[in-house]
C-alpha cells in the first residue's frame, strides 16, 4: 500500500466527486477499515486513493414509526450500547457482539460490513433475516435496495461504480435472534451462523444462514406461526439444513456444518419465539 | 491479605520496558527473510536481479564465505540451504534495507527457483498401517529409534486373555509468545553484538557462534525484556541472519518476525500417533506397551532430542509387571521440532492418562483408585529403571479424589468431572552461576537471565536469597548482565530457574553469611536485617551495619561480592538393561500434579465449556506462593488451548493453513474458568529449601484432564487432540465405542 | 500525487505534529516508530490479539487497524499516558496489587481496554461486563486469572 493517497471529504457531494473522477478500482471508500486494511496490507486491494467516510455526517441513529435508520459509518459499539435497539431488534445486538472484540467494534461499521460483503460477516445474516434494506447514494441520486438484493456473493455487492452506502434501514420492532457456532466463543470466525426473525404482521419467519457459499442463504416460512411446536421447528430446521449449499474447509467439514445448520436454525427460532429472548444466552453452548 | 508485588509490575504497566521488538540503534537498517516457496526440492538458483532497490543488500549461502571470518559457518547446519530445501518457509536468503517496507519489498522480488518435489507431511499417509520393524529398519525418513523393555513383556502379551488397545493422535501446537522473535545485530566491529529476545543468552551465544563459525568470545549477546517464550526463544533463530545482514550492510540490522512467519518458522511440537496396549489377565494388568510415531519435521540427522526424552514419559508415572516402549522419530517437510513448554508431554499424558481412564471404565473401577494402585512413589523405579526421588503424585491423586467427590454432589446434567495426572523432570541444563553483592543498603543478585514473564528470575531467585539472608523483598534486587559481563547460566528453560539458578544464588547467599560470620567472629550463622534503611548483621547479642565488616577495598568499592555456582546432576542413571535401542535422557528431579476439571458439553454441537478447574501440585517446598500460583494458572490455560482449540494445520504441499491468531485459537478470557491452585509440600526436590521447578508441569495434565471430564459427561472416549466441537460431535454420532487396533482412534 | 502528509494528534495530552506520514501508515507504527512510544505493542497486526489497543478520543481502538490519518485531530492516549487519567491510575494500581501480568507484552492492551471501558460514561462495572470488555485481548502467560482479579478490583475502586 505504498503510495496510496487518502482523502477525507466532509460533505456527501465532495465524497461522491472523488468516485466520479476515477476508475472504480482506483478509488476505494474506507469506513472503519478493520477488514479493508488487512486486504490492503496483503496487497489483495491496491487502490490509488482511499476516500475516508469518517468525516461525513453519516452516523445517525434515527427512529421512524416503523423503521430504524442507522448511518452507514456509525460504529458497531454505539449500536450495541443502545438499549432501544436491544428492545426493537434484539438479534442485531447478538450479531454485533459476535463481531471481533470490543475495541474492533468501536471502529467497525454496519456500512463497512455490507460493502465488504465478507463471507463470514456476522451482521449480514441478521440484516437479511430482519428484512433490512440499504439506502445508496451516488451521482444519480438515492436508491433503496433490500439487503437480500444488495449482497450478491462473497465480496460482491450491487453497488454501482461511484455509489456509497448512506444508511441501513431496519423494520422495527422485529423479534429476532442470532446464533452462531465456532470453536472458540469470542474473537473467532463463525463457521455457521443463523439470523432469524418473525414478522408479526405477515406471520412470516425468515432465517438467514451464514457461512454458506456464495452468500448467506435466506429461507422463509409462513406455516410455523407465532408459537411453533418443537416438532414443527425440527422439521423446518432439518429441511433447511438439507437444502442449503455447504462446503467444508479448514474450519469445519461439510457434514458437520450441515448438522450445525439444523441445530442453529432450530435454536434461533426457539430463541425468537421465547418472550424473554435476550438474556445471558450469548452463544451456541447455551 | 499481603501482596508481594512483582518488581517489574509498574514498569510494565506503564509501558516502560523494552522488548526485543522495541530495540532501535542509530543508523539501523531493517531485515527481512526470503522464504522457500516449496516444502521440498532442489535449489536451482536464487536470483536477486529483480530487486529494484539499489541500496538493499541481499545475502544468500553464496555470500557467506565473504561475510564470515572463517568460511561458511557450520557445514552440518548451514543457515541458508545451498542444495535442497527442507520445509516451506525455510529462509533461503535475507535482505536488509533502510526501512521495513523496502526490505520486505526487496525480499518479495528475490526469485527462488526450485525443482520442487512432493513433500512428506502426514504420518497417516506415510504409514496407513502401523509400520512393522522391517518397514522401519531402513526407512529413509526414520531419524531416531528407541526401544526399552522391562520384565516378561512377550509372555505377558502372549498369555493375556484380553488386550486393551487404543490409538491416539495429537496435533502440532505452537508456543505463540505474544512478542514474536526479534533482535538487533551489529557486526560492524571486531566484537559482534546482538540484542535479542532470548530465554538463554549464553545458549544463544553458543549456538549463534557455532552456526557462524566464530569464537564465542567475539560475540556478545544482550538479552532484551522477553514478551513470552515458552521454549521458543532458546538457542538461535534470527540472530545469525541479522548478524550476516549487518556484516553485509555495514549497519546495525533489526530483524523481527511477523506472526505469519512466527508460525511458519516455528520450531515447535509436531503431530504424533501413539498406540497404547494393556495386557489383561483375569481383569488384572500384566503388561503394558507404548508405541510412538513422532513427526520431528525437518530435524537434522541425529538432531532430535525429543524422542529419547519423551520415551520415559510414554507409560506415565505408573508401574506394571512388564513394560515396553518403542518410538520412532520421523522426518517430514515441516519446520524442525522444537522446545515447547514440556515439549510433547501434554500430548503423551493425554494418551496414557486417557488410556487409564478408559481402562478403568472398562474394568468398572474408579479411575483415580486405578492410578493410585501403581503410581510411583519414592524409591521405586521409572520405566527406564531410574530411581524415583521424593514424589508426591499419590498425595495429589488422593486430594483429587476428594475434589471429585465434592464436585459430583449436585452435578448438573450434561456436565462431567474428570481427573488427569502427569509428571515432569525439572532442573535440566548444565548449570549456572550467580553473584550476590552486598552493599550497605541492599543486596543485589547479579546474573545473566532476563525475566521472561513467569517471575522465576525477578521473584523466584530473589525469594531464595531473601529466605537465606532474612531480608524483605524491598532490599533484594536482581540485576541482569549480558554475556560479556555476567556469570554463566544455562538459561530460563526446563523448569530450572528457581531449582538450579536459585541454587547458585542460594549458595552465594550462604557463603556471604559464612564470610560475615567469620569476620564478625560469631559462633552461629548470622542473618541480615534492615535498620534505618541500612543492612545490618544480626546475631544473638550483635547488630552491626554490614559495612563495618567490609575490607578496605570493599569499603572503597561499596560492595562485598560472593559467587555461587550450581551444576546439576541426574538422579541415578537409566538402567542399561532396560534401554535396548537408542539414546534416552535421564530425569533430574521429579515433580507431579493431578488436575480435576468440570465441563459442560453441548451434546448437539459438541462444544465444551470448562466450568471450573482444580490443580494440585507437588512443588517440594513453596518458595513464593503468588508466583507459583500464577505459573499454574497460566500453564493450565495454555493446556486448555492444547486440549480444545490449538492445532496447526498443514496442507499436503507443506503450506501451513492457519498461520495467525484467527484460526490458531488461543484461549480467551471467556474460555478460561476459575482455577483453584493447591500445593502439596514435603516431597522435597533438589532445589533451594527442597523446591522443585514449576514452569512446565502445570500444562502436562490438562488435555488428559479435559478428556476425562468429557468422557465422564458423554460416556464416549476421545482419541485425538485438540478436542474440537466437530471431533466431539463425531464421537457422539458413533453407534458404538470403537477401539480399532490400527488407524484412526475415532473413525470418520 | 503526494503519498503522505502532516498529521496533528494530541498524544497523552501533548500536541504532536508529525510530518510526512504516509497515507497508508497505521497509528500503531506512527506511535512506535515516529513518536518512539514503544509501550503500545504490535501483536498479530490483524485485530485478533488486542496488544495494540489505545484510546482514540476515549474509545479503545486497535491501533494496528487504524490509519494514522484517520486519527488526525484526535486525542490519543497510550499506555505511557495512562497515569494521567484517574481511571488509569486505578487500573495500574489494581494490576500491580493483584500481579495481573507476567511477561507484560499484552499488558498495555489490557490496561487500555479496561481504562476505555471503565472511563466510558455509564460504564457497566459488573464482573461480567468487565470481563467482556477484555474479550478482545489475548494473554499467553497468566491464564487471565490474575487479570480478572485485577480488573474486578479496578472496577470496584473506580466506582
Amino acid at each position: 500500500m505504498a503510495g496510496v493517497e487518502w482523502v477525507a471529504p466532509s460533505t456527501e457531494d465532495e465524497a461522491l466527486r472523488y468516485f466520479s473522477s476515477d476508475p472504480p478500482s482506483a478509488v476505494v471508500p474506507i469506513a472503519g477499515g478493520t477488514d479493508l486494511l488487512l486486504d490492503l496490507e496483503a496487497g489483495r486491494v491496491g487502490p490509488r486513493r482511499l476516500v475516508s467516510l469518517s468525516r461525513l455526517p453519516w452516523r445517525e441513529l434515527e427512529w421512524a414509526p416503523n423503521a430504524l435508520r442507522i448511518g452507514s459509518t456509525r460504529p458497531l459499539a454505539d449500536i450495541q450500547a443502545d438499549p432501544r435497539v436491544r428492545q426493537a431488534v434484539p438479534g442485531l445486538i447478538e450479531a454485533i457482539l459476535a463481531v471481533g472484540g470490543p475495541a474492533l467494534r468501536h471502529r467497525a461499521t454496519l456500512g463497512g460490513n455490507l460493502a465488504r460483503a465478507a463471507p463470514a460477516s456476522d451482521v449480514i445474516p441478521l440484516l437479511l433475516a430482519v428484512g433490512a434494506s440499504v439506502e445508496l447514494v451516488g451521482a444519480d441520486g438515492h436508491r433503496t435496495v433490500p439487503v437480500d438484493q444488495f449482497v450478491r456473493a462473497s465480496r460482491e455487492t450491487a453497488l454501482r461504480p461511484g455509489e456509497l452506502i448512506r444508511r441501513i434501514v431496519l423494520p422495527v420492532p422485529r423479534p429476532s435472534a442470532y446464533r452462531w457456532h465456532r470453536v472458540r466463543p469470542v474473537n473467532d470466525i463463525s463457521h455457521v451462523a443463523v439470523g432469524g426473525s418473525f414478522d408479526p404482521g405477515t406471520s412470516e419467519w425468515t432465517v438467514a444462514i451464514g457461512g454458506v457459499p456464495p452468500r448467506p442463504q435466506v429461507e422463509r416460512d409462513r406455516t410455523l406461526g407465532a408459537r411453533p411446536s418443537d416438532a414443527a421447528i425440527e422439521t423446518f430446521a432439518r429441511a433447511v439444513a438439507e437444502r442449503v449449499p455447504l462446503r467444508g474447509d479448514l474450519r469445519a467439514s461439510e457434514g458437520y456444518r450441515r448438522r450445525v445448520v439444523a441445530i442453529l436454525v432450530a435454536r434461533t427460532i426457539r430463541a425468537v419465539a421465547m418472550a424473554d429472548q435476550i438474556g445471558s444466552d450469548r452463544g451456541s453452548a447455551a | 491479605m499481603s501482596y508481594s508485588v512483582r518488581p517489574d509490575a509498574l514498569e510494565k504497566l506503564t509501558g516502560q520496558v523494552l522488548y526485543g521488538v522495541d530495540v532501535e540503534r542509530p543508523g539501523m537498517w531493517w531485515g527481512a527473510l526470503v522464504p522457500s516457496p516449496a516444502a521440498a526440492g532442489r535449489l536451482v538458483a536464487i536470483d536477486a536481479s529483480a530487486v529494484a532497490d539499489e541500496e538493499a543488500v541481499v545475502v544468500t549461502a553464496a555470500d557467506l564465505p565473504r561475510l564470515l571470518p572463517n568460511g561458511s559457518g557450520d557445514p552440518e547446519r548451514p543457515i541458508f540451504p545451498s542444495t535442497a530445501v527442507r520445509y516451506r518457509g525455510e529462509p533461503v536468503a535475507a535482505v536488509a534495507a533502510p526501512t521495513l517496507e523496502r526490505a520486505r519489498a526487496a525480499a518479495a522480488r528475490v526469485r527462488v527457483r526450485l525443482d520442487a518435489e512432493a513433500p512428506v507431511e502426514d504420518l497417516d499417509r506415510l504409514f496407513p498401517d502401523w509400520p512393522s520393524p522391517e518397514t522401519m529398519r531402513d526407512h529413509p525418513l526414520v531419524n531416531g529409534h528407541v526401544l526399552a523393555r522391562f520384565g516378561p513383556v512377550d509372555r505377558a502379551f502372549r498369555t493375556a486373555d484380553e488386550l486393551f488397545q487404543e490409538t491416539y493422535r495429537t496435533s502440532g501446537v505452537h508456543q505463540v509468545p505474544l512478542e514474536p522473535h526479534a533482535c538487533v545485530a551489529d557486526a560492524t566491529g571486531s566484537v559482534w553484538h546482538v540484542t535479542t529476545s532470548t530465554q538463554t543468552p549464553f545458549g544463544c551465544r553458543e549456538d549463534t557462534a557455532s552456526l557462524l563459525g566464530i569464537p564465542e568470545s567475539s560475540l556478545v549477546v544482550e538479552g532484551s525484556w522477553v514478551g513470552g517464550a515458552f521454549g521458543s526463544k532458546g538457542s538461535a533463530l534470527l540472530e545469525p541472519y541479522a548478524l550476516v545482514l549487518s556484516r553485509a550492510s555495514g549497519r546495525p540490522v533489526r530483524l523481527a518476525l511477523s506472526y505469519a512467519e512466527e508460525f511458519q518458522l516455528g520450531r515447535t511440537t509436531l503431530p504424533s500417533v501413539l498406540r497404547l496396549e494393556t495386557a489383561l489377565r483375569n481383569g488384572r494388568v500384566v503388561g503394558r506397551r507404548a508405541r510412538l510415531l513422532l513427526d520431528t519435521g525437518a530435524s537434522l540427522p541425529g538432531g532430535d532430542f525429543t524422542l529419547g526424552y519423551a520415551a520415559g514419559f510414554l507409560l506415565g508415572p505408573y508401574g506394571a509387571p512388564a513394560l515396553e516402549i518403542e518410538g520412532y522419530a520421523i522426518r517430514t517437510h515441516k519446520p524442525p521440532f522444537g522446545p515447547h513448554r514440556a515439549p510433547f508431554i501434554p500430548q503423551v499424558a493425554f494418551a496414557i492418562e486417557s488410556h487409564l481412564t478408559h481402562l478403568a471404565a472398562h474394568l468398572g473401577e474408579d479411575p483415580i483408585r486405578l492410578r493410585r494402585a501403581t503410581v510411583w512413589t519414592e524409591g521405586q523405579t521409572t520405566t527406564l529403571g531410574q530411581r524415583v526421588g521424593p514424589f508426591g503424585l499419590d498425595r495429589c491423586l488422593e486430594r483429587a479424589a476428594e475434589v471429585v467427590r465434592a464436585w459430583r454432589v449436585d452435578l448438573p446434567a450434561g456436565h462431567g468431572v474428570g481427573t488427569g495426572a502427569g509428571f515432569w523432570s525439572t532442573g535440566a541444563g548444565a548449570g549456572g552461576e550467580a553473584r550476590v553483592v552486598l552493599t550497605p543498603t541492599a543486596v543485589e543478585v547479579e546474573q545473566s537471565e532476563r525475566e521472561i514473564g513467569s517471575g522465576s528470575v525477578l521473584r523466584g531467585v530473589a525469594a531464595v536469597v531473601e529466605r537465606v539472608l532474612g531480608l524483605p523483598p524491598s532490599h533484594v534486587v536482581v540485576r541482569y548482565q549480558d554475556t560479556a559481563s555476567g556469570p554463566f547460566d544455562s538459561g530460563v528453560f526446563g523448569s530450572r530457574t528457581v531449582a538450579a539458578l536459585g541454587q547458585a544464588a542460594e549458595k552465594a547467599s550462604r557463603r556471604l553469611l559464612t564470610v560475615l560470620q567469620e569476620r564478625a567472629g560469631l559462633r552461629s550463622t548470622p542473618r541480615l536485617a534492615v535498620a534505618d534503611g541500612r543492612i545490618v548483621l544480626e546475631a544473638p547479642g550483635t547488630s552491626a551495619p554490614v559495612e563495618t565488616l567490609f575490607t578496605d577495598s570493599e569499603r572503597r568499592a561499596g560492595r562485598l561480592v560472593v559467587d555461587g555456582r550450581h551444576y546439576g546432576r541426574a538422579e541415578g542413571g537409566i538402567d542399561p538393561s532396560r534401554a535396548v535401542v537408542g539414546e534416552f535422557h535421564p530425569f533430574t528431579d521429579f515433580t507431579a500434579a493431578a488436575h480435576v476439571a468440570e465441563v459442560e458439553v453441548d451434546r448437539e454441537l459438541g462444544a465444551v465449556r470448562v466450568v471450573r478447574y482444580h490443580a494440585i501440585h507437588d512443588v517440594g517446598t513453596l518458595i513464593d506462593r503468588r508466583t507459583a500460583t500464577a505459573q499454574v494458572e497460566g500453564g493450565v490455560a495454555m493446556g486448555l488451548g492444547e486440549a480444545l482449540t490449538e492445532e496447526m494445520l498443514w496442507r499436503d504441499d507443506g503450506r501451513l493453513e492457519n498461520p495467525g491468531l484467527l484460526d490458531y485459537r488461543l484461549m480467551t478470557i471467556t474460555d478460561v474458568p476459575p482455577i483453584e491452585v493447591e500445593f502439596v509440600e514435603g516431597f522435597r526436590g533438589a532445589g533451594p529449601f527442597g523446591a522443585k521447578g514449576l514452569g512446565e508441569i502445570p500444562i502436562v495434565p490438562v488435555p488428559a484432564t479435559i478428556a476425562a471430564a468429557i468422557h465422564d459427561a458423554l460416556g464416549r472416549p476421545l482419541f485425538e487432540l485438540p478436542m474440537t466441537p466437530e471431533r466431539i460431535a463425531r464421537a457422539l454420532a458413533e453407534r458404538t465405542v470403537d477401539r480399532p487396533p490400527v488407524g484412526r482412534g475415532a473413525p470418520a | 500525487m503526494t503519498s503522505g502528509a502532516r498529521v496533528s494528534l494530541v498524544v497523552n495530552g501533548r500536541r504532536r505534529e508529525v510530518a510526512d506520514v504516509p497515507f497508508g501508515e497505521r497509528l500503531l507504527d506512527t506511535l512506535r516508530w515516529r513518536l518512539s512510544l514503544k509501550g503500545t505493542k504490535e501483536g498479530c497486526r490483524a485485530g485478533n490479539c488486542g496488544a495494540c489497543t489505545v484510546l482514540v478520543d476515549g474509545r479503545p481502538m486497535l491501533s494496528c487497524l487504524l490509519l494514522t490519518h484517520e486519527a488526525n485531530g484526535a486525542s490519543v492516549t497510550t499506555i505511557e499516558g495512562v497515569e494521567a487519567l484517574s481511571v488509569g491510575r486505578a487500573v495500574v494500581r489494581a494490576f500491580e496489587a493483584e500481579g495481573g501480568l507476567q511477561c507484560g507484552y499484552c499488558t498495555p492492551g489490557f490496561v487500555m481496554a479496561l481504562v476505555g471501558h471503565l472511563a466510558s460514561p455509564g460504564a457497566d462495572r459488573s464482573p461480567a461486563a468487565v470481563r467482556a470488555a477484555l474479550e478482545g485481548n489475548l494473554c499467553r502467560c497468566t491464564g487471565y486469572a490474575s487479570i480478572v482479579r485485577a480488573a474486578q478490583r479496578a472496577a470496584k475502586e473506580v466506582a
